[in-house]
């Protein structure tokens, strides 16, 4: 899936992931794509849950392995 | 004189600030488990768009005493935890406190314990406020999220 910007959060920890997804998603116009790349096992959960909070989008999220990854549209 | 030893007692209270107004309240007690639990919750809640206000009352201004919260003891027999610490690339007490004011988490020092235990402002890191319980109850008032650790 294309995205606008990816966000490497990878070998970060609680509650990292999720600050750096805010502060790169501050950075995006609305409708731009966030790529999340996270290692954090609770990041899904996490994500999901922010991206409702905030009325973000999350489009998708899959694993590669050890990675997670979202694509997350900015509402 | 010197930092207080202990327990922590904090309060956060968020705000939402998309019209609705919630909160969130901590009281905190205990060590550096107690602080992540405090500092964790805080900048979760602050980057999922909440006002956050966090009191440090008592023990709890260990959390924000310039040198204290570099060396926030773990809980007695617990210290072999501080390996897992390093091993799941957990951030700094230091570092939360960093990321919770980049954020406008507001930090409030009781002013009536820092009396009793005769420490001044400038014994915190910076851009802490110093208020009493009353002006905690006011920014907590519209609190709709309350925590007490």
């Amino acid at each position: 899936m294309e995205s606008t910007k990816v966000l490497d959060a990878k070998g970060l920890a609680c509650p990292m992931p999720i600050v750096r997804t805010k502060k790169a998603i501050n950075e995006l116009a609305d409708g731009d794509i966030l790529e999340v790349h996270a290692t954090d096992k609770g990041a899904k959960s996490d994500l999901t849950a922010w991206a409702k909070s905030g009325g973000h989008e999350l489009l998708q999220d899959i694993e590669e392995g050890d990675v997670l990854k979202f694509w997350i549209k900015k509402g | 004189m010197g930092r207080p030893n202990g327990g922590q007692s904090i309060n956060i209270r968020r705000n939402f600030e998309n019209g609705k107004h919630k909160g969130s309240n901590i009281a905190s007690n205990g060590s550096l488990f107690d602080a992540y639990k405090v500092f964790n919750i805080a900048s979760a809640a602050a980057a999922s768009d909440a006002k956050v206000g966090i009191f440090f009352t008592f023990e709890g201004l260990n959390l924000i005493h310039k040198e204290g919260h570099k060396n926030l003891p773990l809980p007695e027999g617990k210290e072999h935890f501080q390996e897992g610490f390093k091993k799941a690339n957990v951030p700094s007490i230091e570092e939360l406190v960093g990321i919770a004011q980049e954020m406008d988490v507001k930090l409030i020092a009781c002013q009536m314990t820092m009396d009793v235990m005769s420490l001044e402002k400038d014994a915190f890191v910076e851009g802490i406020e110093v208020g009493g319980a009353a002006s905690f109850i006011e920014f907590a008032k519209n609190a709709n999220m309350s925590l007490t650790f």
